[in-house]
């Protein structure tokens, strides 16, 4: 007994204490965040999957390494032309082989000398590794790259002229790490990674917490496209859900909350006092695909008409605002509009708003009985927790024409990946993210020749199939042109007749692309800087 | 009162020494080796059931890399894996990492299943302590008191209190305390303000339980910093186990003080204060203790909706996000982890019942 009440008594006095402790710091400021007045607070709900460029392919990594690591070519603040980072220059030797110069006296933030051999090693263990979570696959157009000296490097390309390969030099597959720190052939832990210090970019990280905190600190000795770094401190804060950071920015816990907020909490936090919603240039494309196979009609010509009838049906500028609130706007090409080469096909063939009448026209020549019952899958735990209201409205929009019936299913990720590929869904949802900033990433991986094993339009809509008669030569043919072309304006004919081509035949119906968007505290500077086509997110732009 | 404590000896009666062995065993020790015994098989019962039912809903591999890789590379992946092999063939794999502490590496991101086990499931035991506290602060007293004012407003009160608490979905009290407190400061979410976290990432050797790494930093505004942060999850999650508590200790207060010896307490003239404290509150607690361990199963489901509404990345957030990930082979090692940990914590609590209540070992 006597235990027992010496124990209430010490959890009672421990309790009473922690209260105690607790109400003193209640109004101590003096360990808040946002107003420590040194560094840049960043929160977000994204995760990091790998520090390590072999085992990681997506946006919470590649945020992480566009501060620690250099790259071979890297996009300025603004730009989308990829220009020399760790190299001094490079450029097309002989149609299949690009050679990079690399600055002379760059060294990792651990004292390692940087030279062609650390580039070559990063892009072979990253063919090597081909981790399941990593960017091997953008890495198809290389068939070998070498260190020809300590400053030279030479990638050898499958194809010739092939106009992508310095784009993707920038992509997650591009990242260069220290021969002498990283494995040859395994993908290094982040806490392993963050201890060999093998960065080479504008920030170093000083203390991680994997997806919970991580602090970086500016590399005085960075050399590179990005310039000094504005904050020499910056700390990213990972959240897990997006309400808590929508309440910390708005509490000003944090400097800035980038990706992803809902449409719903940006445009609350719009009327906040003391914030500002940065809006940029957005990549996301959200999009209907038609599996030519299985989708409605008896013949090529009445599918054709289905799928035209539709394009003429839907009112994405009525989405854009009604779910999205204007956080994503109308896609009318596949490639979104501020990719060089960008046409609005779509909107020129089909008209801006939804036309009854033009779709009626398209059915009835094709002798399409009416009403045509589409069956329309989409996915609700995969592109964002407003699929549901976005294909809800999609099949009001159709059904509003008298002209579709439409039988709207959902499905979960899991299974949906596994039935859209096996033909299960006539009509379906996608989205896409591009790899890098260029027409091609919008357009290639969806209209090649069809290749299942090769998985080059992993779409599996059957579009250039050529095992069908919707094989499309001439469509590779363009495709091949506007990859090899050097020169731009004759590139940007290609990839407009391309377009239009995807209008005429409708494939895919675009829907939508989205903006970025990140919230700054007022006094936050340079957030406008770095929202730009290149979708990087430079900590180097934020000052305050 | 010294008349009484003389004539009656008012705990339950030692046993016959007769009683005391079966076999020359002494029946503690029985007790806990039948408890230990039956164990074994409920812990197996526990991890097969994991390992059958995430092969049930779905190849893993397809989970979690499906849409992103052709078919080659899914068969190559799960050949990588071990998953094409027969499944008797897996199963004695999984069991024998599991006596090695191996349990797998996630498919999502390459971490050690175990990593994640030591630095997030101190997250979660940070949370189920301060939740426990908050539930025995809550519970016991108020359960005391309901009994005490049996049938009139206060029990009425403590009682749907009591109803409400155990039935609100932990995540909408999470919400509630979240909206009610944020406006006067609180902090909403973390386990500590972002400069201290940062600053506890340099406490060596680092435990990861934020409170006892503050104590070692030795800081007292940083442990204020700490408390604060773990007073609303907390709060949120140990009012779910607190309810039960509170009707616990009620009934059980409630039946005691009918019990024989209170009313033979009563007859030689005890106060009541006295019977109440020294005889009915003390075995009435027994029970509490019983269901601890039922609630702890509780406190970690609950945990999964806490920590991610409360931003505390424990067992419980790191869970609901590969579930998210469709990464089954570290919610396989998650769940068997406290699976175990269940297993563990209920032969813990027939151990403690054993010293706490002699009449359970005959």
């Amino acid at each position: 007994m006597r235990i027992f009440r010496r124990s209430t008594a010490l959890i009672a006095v421990s309790a009473l204490a922690g209260v105690a402790l607790a109400a003193c710091g209640a109004g101590n400021n003096s360990s808040d965040d946002a107003g420590s007045g040194s560094g840049i607070i960043v929160g977000t709900t994204d995760k990091v999957v790998s520090i390590d460029p072999a085992g990681s392919y997506d946006n919470g990594s590649l945020n992480v390494q566009t501060q620690v690591y250099q790259y071979l070519l890297n996009f300025p603040a603004g730009s989308t032309e990829p220009t020399p980072d760790a190299a001094s220059a490079c450029d097309f030797a002989t149609p299949t082989t690009y050679v990079c110069t690399i600055k002379p006296g760059l060294k990792f933030a651990n004292g390692n000398d940087l030279t062609a051999s650390d580039v070559a090693f990063s892009f072979k263990r990253v063919v090597a590794i081909n981790d399941p979570s990593g960017p091997a696959s953008l890495l198809g157009a290389m068939e070998s790259v070498e260190a020809t000296d300590d400053t030279t490097v030479t990638f050898t390309l499958s194809a010739a002229n092939d106009q992508t390969f310095p784009q993707i030099l920038v992509t997650s597959a591009g990242p260069i790490v220290d021969e002498e720190t990283y494995p040859a052939d395994a993908v290094m832990d982040d806490d392993a990674a963050v201890k060999a210090n093998g960065f080479s970019g504008p920030y170093t990280i000083a203390k991680y917490d994997k997806n919970q905190l991580a602090e970086f600190k500016a590399n005085p000795d960075y050399d590179g496209t990005y310039g000094p770094a504005a904050t020499k401190t910056v700390t990213m804060k990972y959240y897990a859900k997006a309400e808590n950071l929508k309440l910390d920015i708005k509490n000003k816990d944090i400097d800035v909350a980038f990706r992803s907020l809902t449409p719903t909490d940006i445009a609350d936090l719009e009327k906040t006092d003391g914030l500002k919603v940065n809006t940029g240039a957005g990549g996301e494309l959200r999009y209907i695909t038609f599996n030519l196979t299985t989708m409605p009609g008896d013949s090529k010509e009445q599918k054709l008409a289905i799928r035209k009838a539709m394009a003429s049906s839907v009112d994405r500028a009525d989405l854009a605002t009604q779910v999205y609130k204007d956080t994503f706007t109308p896609a009318y090409s596949m490639v979104p509009d501020g990719q060089a080469g960008a046409t609005e096909a779509f909107k020129d063939a089909y008209g801006e708003a939804p036309d009854a009448d033009a779709a009626k026209k398209f059915l009835d020549d094709a002798g399409v009985k009416t009403p045509v019952n589409v069956k329309l899958q989409y996915n609700p735990d995969h592109y964002g927790s407003s699929s549901d209201q976005e294909y809800n409205a999609v099949k009001r929009q159709l059904e509003a024409t008298g002209l579709f019936t439409i039988d709207l299913q959902s499905t979960e990720w899991v299974t949906y990946s596994e039935e859209y590929n096996a033909d299960a869904y006539p009509v379906f949802q996608l989205g896409w993210f591009p790899d890098f900033p260029d027409a091609d990433n919008y357009l290639s991986p969806f209209l090649s020749p069809y290749d299942k094993e090769k998985s080059g339009n992993f779409t599996n809509s059957h579009y250039n199939d050529l095992d069908t008669e919707f094989a499309d030569p001439e469509m590779t043919k363009l495709l091949d042109s506007e990859r090899t072309d050097g020169d731009q304006a004759s590139r940007e004919a290609t990839l407009k007749q391309i377009q239009d081509r995807i209008a005429d035949q409708v494939p895919y119906l675009p829907l939508l692309t989205g903006s970025q968007v990140a919230v700054g505290v007022d006094g936050i500077k340079g957030l406008d800087k770095t929202l730009d086509a290149s979708f990087k997110f430079r900590f180097t732009s934020l000052s305050k | 009162m010294a008349t009484a404590e003389v004539l009656a000896p008012l705990d339950p009666p030692t046993p016959e020494p007769s009683l005391r062995r079966r076999g020359g065993v002494p029946p503690l020790a029985r007790y806990l080796l039948v408890r230990l015994a039956l164990l074994i098989p409920m812990m197996w019962v526990l991890v097969t059931m994991v390992f059958v039912l995430m092969r049930v809903i779905g190849d893993p591999i397809q989970a979690a890399l499906g849409g992103r890789l052709t078919a080659a590379q899914i068969a190559e992946r799960k050949a990588d894996a071990g998953l094409d092999r027969p499944i008797l063939t897996q199963y004695w794999e999984y069991i024998s990492g599991l006596f090695r502490g191996d349990f797998g590496t996630t498919l999502t991101d390459n971490r050690k299943v175990s990593d994640i086990l030591v630095v997030n499931g101190a997250a979660t035991l940070e949370l189920a302590l301060w939740s426990l506290i908050v539930a025995f602060a809550v519970g016991i007293p108020l359960g005391r008191l309901a009994a005490r004012y049996r049938d009139r407003l206060p029990d009425i009160l403590l009682r749907l209190f009591s109803i409400l608490v155990y039935a609100a979905p932990v995540f909408f009290v999470g919400l509630l305390l979240k909206l009610a407190f944020t406006p006067f400061g609180w902090p909403s979410s973390g386990r500590a303000s972002i400069s201290n976290e940062l600053i506890l990432q340099d406490v060596r050797p680092r435990t990861n339980i934020m409170i006892v790494d503050a104590f070692l930093w030795g800081d007292p505004a940083i442990i204020g910093d700490v408390l604060k942060h773990a007073m609303l999850p907390a709060i949120a999650l140990g009012l779910l186990t607190g309810g039960v508590f509170l009707r616990l200790v009620r009934v059980n207060l409630l039946q005691t003080l009918r019990m024989d010896y209170v009313t033979a307490a009563r007859a030689r003239g005890i106060s009541e204060r006295r019977v109440m404290n020294k005889h009915a509150f003390r075995n009435a607690l027994v029970p509490v203790v019983t269901v601890m361990g039922m609630q702890v199963a509780l406190l970690l489901g609950g945990a999964i909706l806490t920590e991610t509404t409360f931003e505390w990345k424990g067992l419980g957030y790191q869970l609901s996000e590969y579930l998210i990930k469709r990464d089954f082979l570290a919610v396989q090692g998650i769940v068997t982890l406290i699976a175990l940990i269940v297993g563990a914590m209920s032969f813990l609590i027939d151990v403690i019942i054993a010293f706490v209540d002699p009449r359970v070992r005959f």
